[in-house]
């Protein structure tokens, strides 16, 4: 009774039909995972959320790279009984966490570029298998993309955490780790850079009696050199966001800063490297925005 | 070159091409000779196109023989038909330009399978200046020449077109298959589009797809109409006259059973074929 209702419709209205369905479905899903926090008591804020966030926001709101020029020259650090313990001068101690913070950038830097090289090259033969135009053997194509998918799978920290154990402590586990994810990535990228090709134009070479050396070079070639380019500046932007937390698993870089000041609640520490990842992101964002555009 | 005087351009035997179970073309025998003019007529569906794409070795047929330039196509190895595309011009629906090339680096593309040309300078599009000038004077004679500069995902449809023309011109091929070489151009550029035709099919045989009668004096001095998959009519151009274009238009409104003309005229068409020396009755 309900299929011959349903086959009367018109398509439009099935189409809206399944929509609302799909969306109660959502409303569903939202609602069981609001009520079972709930009901676990899990929805809190904590004790005194709104004091925490008052003092947090009042140390982050003065970086402590302002004490490199604004900061007391001689603070003492006193015992109970008011012996003098230690003295240190604030504006030193701070220049030197800064040439600190520049020392991880570069590694978080390094880290990112040498990883996101490592994985498009990682990615690119297995990007060659798994796309769907060049008809590469069944078994080696679902092979290649079930090792993308799961290199996508992995987070780059999960990565990370394996590696340090396998390779140390140091930049080498973060470049690793994020090859192994990024790898992913590129060959999914990569992969539909080569299915959206125009087949025509490469018969149209072809056609002129071109070698296969010459239909790569002038055909697939220039068509797929500037896509290449714009998802390796892709994923390399996308890298420099992501290793910047690598430190946090030992792999060095931002990350180890981030941790550190962290765990000792300097907050206004925080904030200065927060700020450094911030420019080092949106600086490289724009400048590979630039470069895809002008590729395009 | 090594083909001589009184072999065909193109010779087809028995050939049918299936797609989806649906037969495009039955052509029991065709026969161009080399240095003919051509031109084949036909409503939508009627094998045009296809034809063609059976010629320039794009599209595979289910059965038969067929044999362009003195190369049979069952015997042709990869290196062979490299040779044949290179001796064949081809301007099909479909085939498009570079997008990410200029016009004149596509223009140039048609030079590529040249003799002379080094590997090195092909691979990298560094062409030598005496082929530049060549591209820029086949891209002036139609009208191009401000545009030579211009990337081919930003010219229009008819200015593309002009870009594969030329191109053509480069290959200097000894067979031109065109596909409707006119059909996004304004009438001002199809004559100049006709008259590279004819300079780039010079003393080579062409094969021309045509919907505009006015232009069948310009590009053939033979004319095959095709409907259905089938030769309705193969007949010199003196011999075409419109009432037989509009029979062979209107029989596209009818069933493929009944695609011939009516019999006293196919029987004359039989007449003419037989009597021209260069197609086999046998």
């Amino acid at each position: 009774m309900k299929a011959a209702s349903a086959a009367q419709l018109s398509p439009a209205a099935r189409g809206r039909l399944g929509f609302l369905a799909l969306a109660g479905f959502y409303g569903a899903l939202v609602l069981a995972c609001v009520a079972t926090l709930a009901a676990a008591g899990d929805l809190s804020l904590g004790r005194n959320p709104w004091d925490n966030l008052l003092k947090s926001l009042a140390d982050f709101s003065r970086p402590s790279f302002l004490d490199v020029w604004f900061g007391p020259t001689r603070l003492e650090y006193r015992g109970d009984g008011g012996e003098l313990l230690r003295v240190e001068n604030r504006r030193e101690v701070e220049t030197a966490f800064l040439w600190a913070l520049v020392r991880a950038t570069w590694t978080t830097f390094q880290i990112a570029t040498l990883g996101s090289l490592l994985a498009a090259l990682l990615a690119l033969p297995l990007a060659l298998l798994a796309a769907r135009n060049l008809h590469a053997p069944r078994l080696l194509a679902g092979a290649a993309r079930g090792v993308l998918d799961v290199a996508r799978a992995v987070h780059t920290l999960v990565f990370g955490l394996v590696l340090v154990g396998i390779v140390g402590l140091g930049p080498t586990a973060g470049i690793l780790a994020i090859a192994l994810h990024s790898m992913g990535s590129y060959g999914k990228l990569f992969a539909e850079s080569i299915e959206s090709l125009d087949r025509g134009a490469i018969d149209a070479v072809r056609a002129t009696g071109a070698s296969p050396a010459q239909v790569f070079f002038n055909a697939v070639w220039p068509s797929v050199l500037p896509q290449f380019v714009g998802n390796h500046l892709y994923v390399w932007e996308y890298n420099i966001r992501d290793s910047t937390i690598l430190g946090l698993i030992g792999a060095g870089g931002l990350g180890l800063l981030v941790s550190e000041a962290v765990s000792l609640f300097q907050w206004s520490r925080l904030a200065t490297v927060m700020l450094v990842i911030v420019a080092l992101v949106m600086g490289f964002d724009a400048l590979s925005r630039r470069i895809r555009e002008a590729l395009r | 070159m090594s083909l001589a005087p009184d072999e065909p351009a193109v010779r087809i035997t028995d050939l049918a091409v299936v797609a989806d179970c649906r037969v495009l073309l039955q052509l029991p025998r065709l026969q161009i000779a080399s240095g003919e003019q051509v031109a084949i007529v036909g409503p939508n569906g009627a094998g045009k196109s296809t034809l063609l794409r059976v010629l320039g070795g794009f599209a595979r047929p289910a059965r038969g023989e067929v044999e362009v330039l003195g190369r049979r196509f069952h015997s042709l190895d990869r290196v062979g038909w490299q040779q044949l595309r290179r001796e064949t011009g081809q301007l099909l629906q479909g085939l498009h330009l570079v997008p990410r090339l200029t016009a004149r680096e596509n223009v140039l593309i048609g030079a590529l399978a040249r003799p002379g040309l080094s590997a090195w300078r092909s691979w990298t599009r560094c062409f030598p200046a005496a082929l530049v000038d060549e591209a820029d004077a086949a891209l002036d004679a139609l009208g191009m020449s401000a545009m030579r500069h211009l990337r081919a995902d930003r010219l229009s449809g008819g200015e593309r077109q002009k870009v594969g023309l030329a191109r053509l011109q480069l290959q200097r091929p000894r067979l031109v298959l065109a596909d409707e070489p006119t059909a996004a151009l304004d009438p001002a550029a199809t004559a100049l589009a006709c008259a590279a035709l004819r300079r780039s099919a010079a003393g080579a045989t062409l094969l021309t797809v045509v919907h505009q009668p006015s232009l069948l004096p310009l590009l053939a001095t033979r004319v095959i109409g095709l409907a259905a998959g089938q030769i309705v009519f193969d007949r010199p151009l003196a011999a075409v006259d419109a009432l037989l274009l509009d029979a062979l238009y209107a029989s596209s409104d009818r069933p493929p059973s009944g695609t011939t003309i009516e019999p006293g005229q196919a029987d004359r068409e039989r007449g003419i074929a037989s009597a021209r020396p260069r197609l086999s009755t046998s």
